[in-house]
């Protein structure tokens, strides 16, 4: 499922944040990195994309349909959003509440399809030992890989994660992105990530887009995108990109 | 992440969980039948159970003077505790869940300080919101009142977009505002209407009739398979509100949706017995430690807690002092809140079951 986002522009109120973004062409099964410095606006175009802000100009299109005027529900089957975390004080297992994410779009009545999705997804990304678990007492992180699983439950073909490693430690970064792609070779959703680690998205991303002020500044391969000046006035950094040894990209940052 | 546990087994935790839970669902509704049971044998007179039994099959069985203590007397009492009870326990436990606050009930919003203001103004200057309903005037000015109430908090939300800790703030301000005009109106009564004004404050199910039964039977029909169609919705609401939106859930509409619901609920309620506390709390409190938050059996283990509760309390209020009916406000206070303080220190931390 093919997403374009064309000519989109949104914002809150009389302000607007993105102007004028395209991204054409997502293929699916494509990790998009979305990178930019805080306050670019990927966090906005997310929720754009998600249908929680109407834009005030623009198309989206999910395998050629256009979708952007399309209601929360029916969006909902389409578009999974994971905001960046939150707490929050539930009694509800992580089971439960990874099940109630994929209810909100499937009936009412609890199917053994409904059951055997949420535990294959919560096998899948290595949080099978938590299912019964209350959400609120989970640490921050394994808060983030549930938030994680509830996105990727609803198999969508649309998966948008903002910052899905903010609270994670290096391993369970490598492990939940690694999940990730795993889930993308079955599946074939787009997934685009906001990521502040350059590095993790040179090495996950088959794309790069980097946004400023709420309009594009450059899209394409990892490699190109991070080699670009904009990178370090964006971030108003002084950086080198190398390849190590075994053949990896490797963002070395400095303040200028 | 080394203890990887196999999908089928956490599949099989789940299921036997939710087997608990209509585990914990019937023996609660076992114990309300009982309460119940109990409620329409006790009182003056010393029946037996066999004989309210007879009279409750065949009314004319035991002569007109146990019909009347039964069919007119303790039935119609027993059955508005029970149904009271889960009125403003579903009030309770919605607007928990809608405002994230566990504290939120019919009572702290404000919504019985407008009912109880509606019944005074009744009692003190006669004054009918809606004209020509004769008997029922005070339990209609109440009901209007705790209405506008919910209404008022509604249009706030809607107008404001206002978030549910503003949505509470105003319930605190109107809770304080009717209850400054209250006092006001206590100052004009004369004795004889102060007493009647805390009298209908104080709470009581001695109010009851088969119409109000009828009434509020007909709402809770309504209100708690509602409730469970906007299970899903509901229980998102739990992960946060950013979470829930993301997930697809209309929040603005939900917040109506369910505000409109407990208005109807809880104004029914406090028009139906006065001022009765902690009912709209303690319910939705023992069914979330009992079965957790999955609102499939939260809702309706919220309603049979609070039924039970006002059950039992009825038959507490008759049972003190024999002869002596207590209001049902003191007693769900008095002895409700220790036993309800007890029940959290002694779980002390909330668990899932």
């Amino acid at each position: 499922m093919t997403l374009t986002i064309a000519n989109l522009s949104a914002g809150y109120g009389r302000t607007t944040v993105l102007h004028d973004v395209t991204v054409t062409d997502i293929p699916p099964g494509a990790f998009v990195g979305l990178i930019g410095p805080n306050a670019a606006g990927k966090s906005t175009l997310f929720k754009t994309i998600a249908g929680l802000i109407t834009p005030s100009q623009g198309t989206l299109t999910i395998a050629g349909e256009d979708v952007t005027h399309l209601g929360r529900k029916d969006r909902a089957k389409r578009v999974a959003y994971m905001p960046q975390a939150y707490g929050c004080n539930a009694l509800l297992s992580v089971f439960e509440s990874v099940l109630l994410a994929l209810k909100q779009t499937t009936g009412w009545r609890v199917n053994d399809d409904n059951l055997d999705r949420v535990s294959d997804t919560l096998h899948a990304l290595g949080l099978s030992h938590l299912a019964n678990r209350g959400v609120a007492d989970l640490s921050g992180g394994q808060a983030q890989m549930v938030a994680v699983a509830q996105t990727i439950v609803r198999a969508p073909d649309v998966i948008l994660l903002d910052e899905p490693t903010s609270a994670l430690d290096l391993h369970h970064q490598l492990s939940i992105l690694t999940s990730i792609r795993n889930e993308m070779d079955r599946k074939k959703p787009v997934v685009m990530a906001a990521l502040h680690d350059l590095n993790l998205a040179a090495k996950f991303c088959d794309r790069l887009v980097l946004l400023r002020e709420g309009a594009i500044l450059a899209d394409g391969k990892p490699e190109h995108i991070l080699a670009l000046p904009q990178i370090e006035e964006t971030y108003r950094v002084l950086t080198d990109l190398e390849r190590t040894q075994r053949n990896v990209l490797y963002v070395d940052a400095r303040l200028a | 992440m080394t203890l990887e546990v196999d999908p089928a087994a956490i599949r099989h935790d789940y299921v036997a969980r939710v087997s608990r839970r209509y585990g914990v669902i019937a023996a609660v509704f076992g114990l309300l039948c009982l309460s119940f049971l109990l409620d329409i044998t006790t009182g003056p007179g010393g029946y037996s159970l066999s004989t309210i039994a007879e009279v409750l099959v065949d009314p004319m069985s035991h002569g007109a003077r146990l019909k009347v203590i039964v069919w007119d007397y303790r039935l119609p009492v027993a059955v508005t505790a029970v149904l009271v009870g889960a009125l403003l326990a579903v009030a309770g436990a919605q607007m928990q869940t809608i405002l994230n606050n566990p504290l939120a009930e019919p009572f702290t919003l404000g919504v019985s300080a407008a009912a109880s203001f509606g019944a005074s103004l009744a009692i003190v200057l006669g004054f009918s919101v809606i004209p020509a309903v004769g008997p029922l005037l005070v339990t209609v000015n109440a009901f209007v009142f705790a209405l506008c109430t919910c209404g008022f908090i509604l249009l706030a939300t809607r107008l404001k977009g206002v978030g549910s800790e503003t949505m509470i703030l105003f319930g605190i301000a109107i809770f304080f505002t009717f209850s400054a005009l209250l006092a006001l109106m206590q100052y004009m009564a004369s004795e004889d209407q102060i007493a009647r004004i805390v009298f209908w404050m104080m709470g009581s199910l001695s109010r009851a009739s088969w119409e109000k039964i009828g009434l509020g039977t007909i709402l809770l029909c309504f209100a708690i398979p509602f409730s469970l169609y906007r299970t899903w919705p509901m229980t998102a609401l739990r992960m946060g509100e950013a979470t829930a939106q993301s997930m697809g859930v209309d929040l603005g509409r939900l917040r109506v949706e369910m505000l409109i619901c407990i208005s109807l609920l809880a104004a029914t309620a406090v028009s139906f017995v006065g001022t009765v506390g902690f009912v709209g709390l303690v319910g939705p409190h023992i069914a979330r430690m009992l079965v957790g938050e999955d609102q499939r059996y939260f809702v309706p283990l919220s309603a049979m807690v609070g039924a039970l509760v006002l059950s039992l309390t009825s038959l507490i209020s008759k049972t003190i002092t024999p002869g002596i009916i207590y209001p049902i406000g003191i007693i769900t206070s008095l002895i409700g809140v220790p036993i309800f303080i007890s029940i959290i220190l002694s779980s002390r931390r909330e668990r899932l079951q």
